[in-house]
């Protein structure tokens, strides 16, 4: 398996996967981690330059308290998928409030900004069906100050 | 070494050594030639056939057809044949498109009869099939219609008044898979399939206009209703948005209860759970629903595909001789009999990029065929052919009756969209091979580029030559429509 960097600054890279494609991302939070994993996924469908930011949503995600944080990213990157596919929306815009563990579960929210998809305006590359567990990962990398995460899309 | 050791059976069937310090419950057998296998090693696929040879209660091997690429968790081109009372029902051994698969319509035209009209063919069949990202279907299921259709499938879309009676009769199951529960498919599967029935998708779906450019078994051709430069439609699409969801939601239900039934794997793609569970059996009826909405779309988009060809050809599809040759699923699990050490069994079949290959006499296959055995329905890539192949006694012995479901992927889609312009593949496939191609992506479309994929007439002389399908006929494509 080989990355591939798309000159992101480094929020996230794309990874070569034989069949599929998979991202790797980078923050120096968590809730940043999240951010740049949710645009990682949208650029592969899609030029995020091209999504404008001008519809909202407010998306609040709710884990058992016995799940990891890697879990905690299947579920975000799932429920903005169902956004996108319910809505008919692109997004370019994550803003990840807040991450907060507490003894009743893990919880996420979040503000997402895009637009409905427009044929005319959004070229797609590639269509995310969903991420999968397959090499995930959520972990703080060597240095021990910054996050990063990889997960392959199932497209 | 590589931790494992292969043995050759013969020149298109490995076997990888049971290995129990890698977890392996059985051996591996793969179908391919020494290229093939070299292939899937460098790619690490043989990992993958461990992994799944590792899952509880996996009967005589973990198998890997001829067209076996990597996947996640299961290779694709797995087959894992499952003990009902010992072992487990994996989301990850079906796949996000449950029930993903393909369908052949013959017609009485040849193809000098639409070479001038071709293009108007491609262009009016386009737009009357919703397809690509964004897309919504014509129709809106919902509430108890919704509930109905993932009960009892292609019936209800019958029933609606769209397709034909008798398609219903050359699909699997009669186009019902039985024991589809919708109180297992979420509220969200639900919305994400409220406006996708008919709908093509993106990727490596499709619908092509193929002309029949050879035949291997004229008797076996003949049965079902095939000739020489005979004009086909075959179409390939799965379960959409909602069989994505309902793959995800089980995959987290199962990795919540594997410590319960103390279910330790090396991939956690491969979440199972015991198939006579309460999440077993939840899923298994979900399952069974996403199957019954996949067979519904596909039914749906050659609706559509009929009406726009009498709309362009003003005549009526009964007199264009419109009828299903064959609709399969090549990413499903089935309870399937099976005799094991000479006793008759019924064991959970995961295909996960595979094909059902029943062989002749078999009781599930349309009786019209029963003779010469199972259609197998074999996509290629847009430049080179398809196949449709036969199901063999063979195969129930050699691989759970399977059989490949395609060419596989040999370059990745990064790689493929880096090497290969949209436009330009477009064009030379006109030019070249005078193929039409529509596509809502061009991107898209580089990256299911011919060059993308291994040679299909590779893939399915292994499947022939193993005896685990045989040839009947080869489809060439002459207009692509792509998602």
């Amino acid at each position: 398996m080989r990355e591939i960097n798309n000159n992101q600054d480094r929020k996230f890279i794309q990874v070569d996967h034989p069949s599929d494609i998979g991202i790797r991302f980078f923050g120096n939070d968590l809730e940043e981690l999240f951010e740049n994993a949710a645009s990682g996924m949208f650029s592969i469908m899609c030029n995020l330059q091209k999504i404008a930011q001008v519809d909202k949503r407010n998306i609040i995600i709710r884990g058992n308290s016995n799940i990891g944080l890697d879990d905690l990213l299947i579920l975000w990157l799932e429920k903005l998928l169902y956004v996108y596919e319910v809505d008919k929306m692109l997004f370019s815009k994550f803003r990840v409030r807040r991450i907060n563990e507490k003894c009743d579960g893990k919880i996420l929210e979040a503000e997402i900004l895009g637009e409905k998809i427009n044929l005319e305006k959004h070229e797609i590359m590639t269509a995310v069906k969903a991420p999968t567990y397959h090499m995930l990962e959520v972990k703080k990398d060597k240095t021990g100050s910054r996050w990063t995460g990889q997960v392959i899309f199932d497209v | 070494m590589n931790g494992y050791n292969i043995k050759k059976i013969s020149d298109c069937k490995w076997e990888i050594e049971k290995n129990e310090s890698r977890g392996m419950r059985v051996p591996g057998i793969i179908f391919a030639d020494k290229k093939l296998l070299e292939h899937a090693e460098e790619e690490k696929t043989i990992e993958q056939v461990i992994n799944v040879a590792s899952l509880p209660g996996i009967l005589k091997a973990s198998y890997a057809m001829p067209d076996i690429h990597y996947g996640y968790g299961f290779p694709i081109g797995g087959v894992a044949a499952i003990d009902i009372d010992d072992g487990v029902i994996s989301p990850g051994g079906v796949g996000f498109d449950i029930s993903c698969g393909v369908r052949v319509l013959r017609t009485n035209l040849i193809s000098s009869d639409i070479k001038k009209n071709l293009s108007s063919i491609m262009y009016g069949i386009s737009v009357s099939i919703p397809r690509g990202v964004g897309s919504r279907g014509k129709i809106l299921v919902r509430g108890s219609q919704m509930r109905e259709l993932l009960t009892k499938g292609v019936s209800w879309a019958i029933k609606q008044g769209y397709g034909w009676e008798e398609d219903k009769y050359f699909m699997e199951e009669s186009g019902c898979m039985e024991g589809a529960d919708p109180d297992f498919v979420s509220k969200q599967a639900k919305d994400r399939g409220s406006d996708q029935v008919g709908t093509l998708g993106s990727g490596n779906h499709f619908l092509e206009i193929q002309k029949v450019s050879e035949i291997y078994d004229s008797k076996a051709a003949s049965i079902l209703g095939l000739e020489k430069e005979q004009v086909t439609i075959m179409i390939h699409s799965g379960s959409r948005g909602l069989g994505h969801q309902i793959c995800g939601d089980y995959l987290k239900l199962m990795q919540q209860v594997s410590s319960k039934y103390k279910i330790e794997l090396p991939d956690r793609q491969l979440a199972c759970a015991p198939v006579l569970s309460p999440e077993g059996k939840r899923y298994y009826g979900a399952m069974a629903c996403a199957a019954n909405y996949a067979m519904v779309n596909r039914h749906c988009l050659a609706h559509w595909a009929r009406l726009s060809l009498e709309s362009i050809l003003k005549k009526s599809a009964r007199s264009l001789d419109l009828g299903l040759i064959y609709d399969v699923s090549h990413n499903i699990a089935k309870f399937e009999m099976y005799n094991i050490d000479g006793k008759d069994r019924k064991v959970l079949v995961h295909r996960k990029g595979a094909t059902r290959a029943f062989g002749p006499g078999h009781r599930d296959i349309p009786k019209i065929y029963r003779g010469v055995g199972q259609p197998v329905i074999v996509p290629g890539d847009m430049g080179s052919c398809s196949y449709i192949m036969l199901g063999t006694e063979k195969a129930a012995h050699e691989s759970f009756s399977s059989t490949c479901h395609g060419a596989g992927r040999l370059m990745s889609r990064t790689k493929a969209r880096k090497r290969i312009r949209g436009e330009q593949l477009k064009e030379e496939l006109f030019t070249k091979k005078g193929i039409v191609v529509v596509a809502s992506s061009m991107s898209g479309l580089a990256e299911e580029a011919p060059q993308a994929y291994k040679d299909i007439n590779n893939v399915v002389n292994i499947a022939h030559n193993a005896g685990i399908s045989k040839k009947v006929a080869k489809l060439e494509p002459l207009g692509v429509i792509k998602g």
